[in-house]
């Protein structure tokens, strides 16, 4: 398959064994593929383990978008980066450790920026529950204490 | 319990600072077979400090560090802008050892009632102590904001030594430096962006400060020094000015006339925010008869121009020259203007995009009819008494309130200074105005009823909090009764700072607002009928407030004693507003308290206890 391969051209393999064929300017907007490439370990076959191929799917069409678009304008940009991070918590968590563990830095920054609006004025109770998943925290430890004591004064 | 405590110290160990140090991410050629899929939760600790780049607010800030002790660090290691709402609430140590990437710092000081001179003026709130430790652990500071501090020349020169990126220096109500500490900001600070002094006591030193700015082009975008007492050297300023093509926001003092005001206005037609200084002209050009400058021209020039200020000696002939101007204008401060209502009828008309005024009351109710006539987008007022005693005669009243709030339905904040005041205006304001986020109504004589019923403004401000969803500052007086602070106790859930002078008549009023204001984070009282029990009925909720002050109320030294005794994390002290050492028995002239993680502070003066 690869012998046919067009010049330039590259395929990401997922960790369930899919297959993408994508430019490698694409391809490299992940920092760990470009270092595979230009470190020549790879094949034109480039394994993405841990990343399944529903949300390589994603990664990809995200990174086509940013190669694309470089003329275009950056308020459309931002429109598709925004609603292209708008999933529901578990996708985006994928797509949080994927981007963080292949280093996409565009996609890794509008994901966390999503983190951050969800984030943004919620209480802390709010955002354990949302983030951390349970409600250990209800209790103070006197460990904490002191921290709370600290914040309030910073506010 | 036991359970909760085991995921704890899991937490624990997964907040391994391995988690948080810098190169977390796995470079290229990662073996495959090496990776585990992360929990859930690790998902976002290992781009935590990726997420908190885009958090800025502090309240999301504070929030954060809040959540688990692995966020807390992250938190700690992201911060650039720091805020400390009571410089004796942490020590400079353990705010360095905590936040190591500190950009940008605002640090407050004395209470507000410090600046009615009601407390000693060496009772404390030293800079000092702060840039000495910022100086040697913040190298990479760039912003400073300080309000109601106490600075030193000394203080200045280290910080102009210990900073080299330093860019904004903002002192509000601060005292203790003079214009020879402000010389060397000016001569050292080379990439100094803003120097704002804004109502501080600056010394005059007798040197030319403003030539110890270095020659060539400065980039410098805001220069506010009205509230500096000082002659200066007008020449060195009009250079200053002319190299300065960044500045923006010019704010003169009154030693600075209106000739030089026209000189430096047409070399910098680029601003948008301009304080006139005195606004009338020198003794030399007001008996000569050569001729005026074009001042219509000068401020038809200024296209930018949205604020305006300044007017300190204003001679009202002159304001024709800023018509042209009035129409772009969102914020204008006559607050130093005696102007009549005919002078400020003459400007207002123009202002139809007035976002914020300040104005005396020399314009009387029919002044703020105009004003209410024709701002529409007002967003804030305040009315300042040109005579602050108690038995003044007082322009402007319940007349001006009423037409104000038919006027300007978008109104968030007003301050209002009045003698005669009705419950019908307030409860008209209350539903006229119902985005009021501020609402302080000061009836200057003390005890005063609806000038009309000759009933307590109960009602009013009863109104105030029931109809204002939004209000989140409140200061109350007139003559009040226990009534008005239970409304305030019941309706004001979201006020944070509360005032109170000459007001209430037992206990039981304060017992009110300290069990329903939930989140009352500073409360000021004075000169009210509160004592020992009702400063008890607040023990739960001392700890989640910034500060309390109460002066000249009914407090005895046992009963704030007592507070100090069950609330060790609370500073309590009582304070000789003479200055004096406190000598009196068992009454308290001043109480001010406020949580701390330090206990009490070693540079109170004699005239300070601590309890």
């Amino acid at each position: 398959m690869s012998s046919s391969l067009e010049k330039n051209m590259l395929i990401l393999r997922s960790s369930d064994g899919e297959e993408f064929i994508v430019p490698e300017v694409v391809a490299v907007m992940s920092k760990a593929i470009k270092n595979m490439v230009e470190d020549e370990c790879a094949s034109n076959t480039i394994p993405v383990p841990n990343v399944d191929a529903n949300i390589l799917a994603m990664v990809i069409e995200f990174c086509k978008k940013h190669d694309e678009s470089e003329a275009e304008a950056a308020s459309d940009l931002k429109t598709f980066d925004s609603e292209f991070v708008n999933r529901g918590q578990e996708a985006l968590y994928d797509l949080i450790t994927a981007a963080n563990f292949r280093d996409v830095k565009e996609l890794l920054d509008a994901l966390c920026q999503n983190v951050a609006e969800m984030i943004k004025g919620k209480s802390v109770h709010h955002i354990r529950i949302q983030f951390l998943g349970y409600q250990l925290f209800e209790i103070l430890t006197s460990n904490f204490i002191w921290n709370i004591w600290c914040d309030r004064d910073f506010d | 319990m036991a359970e909760d405590q085991t995921l704890m110290s899991e937490d624990d160990e997964r907040a391994s600072p391995s988690d948080l140090g810098g190169d977390t991410k796995p470079r290229g050629c990662a073996v495959a077979g090496e990776y585990v899929s992360p929990f859930p939760d690790q998902v976002l600790e290992n781009v935590l400090e990726n997420v908190l780049l885009f958090l800025t607010s502090r309240r999301d800030r504070n929030a954060v560090s809040l959540v688990c002790k692995s966020w807390y660090r992250a938190e700690a290691l992201t911060r650039s802008e720091l805020f400390i709402g009571n410089c004796y609430a942490v020590a400079p140590r353990r705010v360095t050892e905590r936040f190591r990437q500190v950009r940008a710092v605002t640090l407050k000081g004395k209470p507000r009632f410090a600046d009615f001179n009601l407390m000693p003026h060496n009772w404390g709130a030293h800079f000092a102590p702060w840039v000495t430790a910022m100086g040697y652990h913040y190298r990479a500071l760039e912003k400073l904001c300080l309000k109601r501090m106490s600075v030193k020349d000394e203080d200045l020169e280290l910080l102009a030594d210990s900073f080299p990126y330093f860019k904004e220096l903002v002192l509000v109500c601060c005292d203790g430096f003079g214009t020879s500490g402000l010389a060397v900001i000016a001569n050292k600070c080379r990439q100094l962006r803003v120097l704002d002094l804004i109502e501080d006591e600056v010394t005059d030193d007798e040197i030319d400060w403003i030539s110890c700015f270095p020659e060539g082009e400065t980039c410098l975008e805001s220069f506010i020094f009205d509230c500096v007492e000082c002659p200066i050297d007008f020449e060195a300023l009009e250079q200053l000015v002319a190299r300065s093509p960044s500045l923006k926001k010019l704010r003169l003092n009154r030693f600075v006339n209106i000739g030089q005001l026209y000189r430096l206005m047409i070399r910098a037609p680029q601003l948008t925010h301009l304080g006139t200084g005195s606004f009338s002209p020198s003794e030399i050009a007001a008996q000569g008869d050569h001729q005026e400058p074009d001042y219509v021209s000068a401020f038809a020039a200024c296209k930018s121009l949205v604020c305006l200020s300044g007017f300190r000696e204003i001679i009202p002939d002159y304001l024709p020259a800023i018509y042209p101007v009035c129409a772009n204008l969102t914020s204008l401060n006559f607050s130093y203007a005696n102007i009549n209502a005919e002078q400020l009828k003459s400007v207002i008309c123009h202002c139809l995009k007035l976002q914020i005024f300040w104005v005396l009351d020399s314009v009387c109710d029919e002044g703020l009819q105009a004003v209410a006539a024709t701002c529409k987008d007002l967003r804030e007022l305040r009315v300042f008494p040109i005579d602050a005693s108690e038995d003044s005669e007082g322009p402007v009243s319940d007349v001006g309130l009423r037409a104000i709030s038919e006027g300007c339905n978008k109104l968030q904040s007003i301050l209002y200074f009045c003698q005669r005041m009705t419950n019908a205006a307030v409860i008209a304001m209350s539903n006229n105005c119902p985005d009021l986020v501020v609402f302080r109504l000061c009836i200057m004589g003390r005890h005063r009823p609806d000038h009309i019923t000759e009933e307590p403004m109960d009602e009013g401000f009863g109104a105030i909090v029931k109809n204002c969803k939004k209000l989140t500052r409140l200061a109350v007086s007139g003559l009040l009764t226990d009534k008005a602070f239970s409304y305030i106790g019941e309706y004001g859930k979201l006020v944070r700072t509360l005032s109170v002078a000459f007001a209430g008549d037992s206990d039981t009023g304060l017992k009110y607002v300290l069990e329903g204001c939930s989140m009352l984070q500073k409360l000021e009282i004075r000169d009210s009928p509160f004592g020992d029990s009702a400063l008890h009925s607040g023990l739960h909720h001392y700890y989640n407030m910034r500060f309390l002050w109460m002066s000249s109320c009914r407090l005895t030294r046992q009963g704030c004693k007592e507070i100090a005794q069950q609330l060790p994390r609370l500073v309590v002290e009582v304070i000789n507003g003479d200055g004096e050492v406190e000598v009196k028995d068992d009454c308290v002239d001043i109480l001010y308290m406020y949580r701390s993680l330090e206990g009490p502070r070693s540079d109170a003066p004699i005239s300070v206890t601590i309890l």
